[in-house]
């Protein structure tokens, strides 16, 4: 009697702390995914550019106000813009409210780089990487508990043959000695 | 079965989430508040950077630069043509966003100085040009580098005026 209600609140835990984790699991696995990757793409700005040759431009004072206006209205851009930057002698680089406009005087190569927040997978970004800090910080403490009462709890859903005394303690040591391997292997 | 509460579950949270992303403040503050109100000009700073060795410093100017991959570096105009600092803040506890590039910002650090070996020099110049997406180019690097930087402890963004 005493065994079958253990198994009974064992269950209930596990069901229930699972459903009051599903969002932040989503929350951390897709962010997961887009932080790991890093080295490959950007997880929280989608940068796009746009290329035009203008030809060399020949200016004393490439900075002042009608060369950079003029420079934007002939790539379709308002002539308002916040600052403008010299990196080195040929490069030119206009700050405007819409993004970057990058030109190469010699040549008249010229790139608009516009960035954008990637909306929503940069705020679950910012949670999973916890930028927030503050109260987030015991939020993610306690759901990193939640998560291991979920996996000790899983482990006695089910008994017998499936269970964590049959297949079930297979599964587990196969699933613990992953990152064993891994850590055989680069360390 | 009803699904009505699954989907309501599951688009409550994202909607919420899509809000909080379209407010948008004039400004914002990372790290420490500041505390200094005179201002060091980035020019002078780099005219000399031996006198300001260790020196705790306000710098103000536009933001040309910002670290893509993990927002721990961004590099301020100075007044001269082609100068900029580099205020590198420590990694995750400070993370400026690729959309300050060309906004006006304050910064508030540490004056130092960093030293690197040829190898050194070599790993950081293949970092840097695989961070930009161009081409890594070894014969640019010719020797042990010296660089002078600003360990950020805060920073004001935006259109704080």
């Amino acid at each position: 009697m005493g065994q079958i209600k253990w198994r009974k609140w064992n269950r209930l835990i596990h069901r229930d702390l699972g459903y009051l984790c599903v969002g932040l699991t989503v929350i951390y696995a897709v962010s997961g995914v887009a932080v790991n990757h890093v080295r490959d793409w950007n997880p929280n700005f989608k940068v796009t550019e746009t290329r035009w040759n203008l030809g060399p431009i020949e200016a004393d004072d490439p900075r002042s106000p009608e060369v950079v206006g003029g420079i934007l209205l002939r790539i379709g851009q308002e002539t308002t813009y916040r600052d403008t930057f010299r990196r080195d002698e040929a490069t030119l680089e206009i700050f405007t409210n819409v993004g970057t406009v990058a030109v190469d005087l010699p040549t008249g190569e010229t790139i608009l780089e516009v960035v954008k927040d990637r909306r929503v997978l940069k705020e679950a970004n910012i949670l999973h990487l916890n930028q927030a800090r503050g109260l987030w910080t015991i939020l993610a403490d306690l759901y990193a508990v939640a998560l291991l009462v979920l996996a000790i709890t899983g482990l006695f859903v089910i008994k017998g043959k499936k269970g964590i005394t049959g297949r079930g303690a297979w599964l587990t040591a196969a699933g613990a000695s992953i990152p064993l391997v891994f850590i055989w292997l680069y360390l | 079965m009803n699904i009505r509460p699954v989907v309501v579950a599951f688009l409550a949270p994202l909607a919420f989430l899509a809000a909080c992303a379209t407010s948008e403040e004039a400004f914002t503050q990372y790290g420490e508040e500041l505390t200094l109100t005179e201002t060091t000009s980035i020019s002078a700073i780099l005219a000399d950077p031996e006198a300001h060795l260790g020196d705790q410093v306000l710098v103000e100017g536009t933001v040309v630069e910002v670290c893509e991959m993990k927002g721990c570096w961004l590099a301020l105009a100075g007044e001269q043509d082609g100068d900029q600092l580099r205020v590198k803040v420590e990694d995750g506890v400070i993370i400026f966003p690729m959309t300050a590039r060309g906004l006006p910002a304050r910064v508030e650090g540490v004056m130092e100085k960093l030293e690197y070996t040829m190898e050194e020099a070599l790993e950081r110049a293949q970092n840097e040009a695989e961070m930009h997406g161009t081409e890594f180019d070894p014969s640019t690097v010719t020797g042990p580098e010296v660089v002078y930087q600003l360990k950020g402890l805060g920073a004001v963004i935006g259109d704080f005026e």
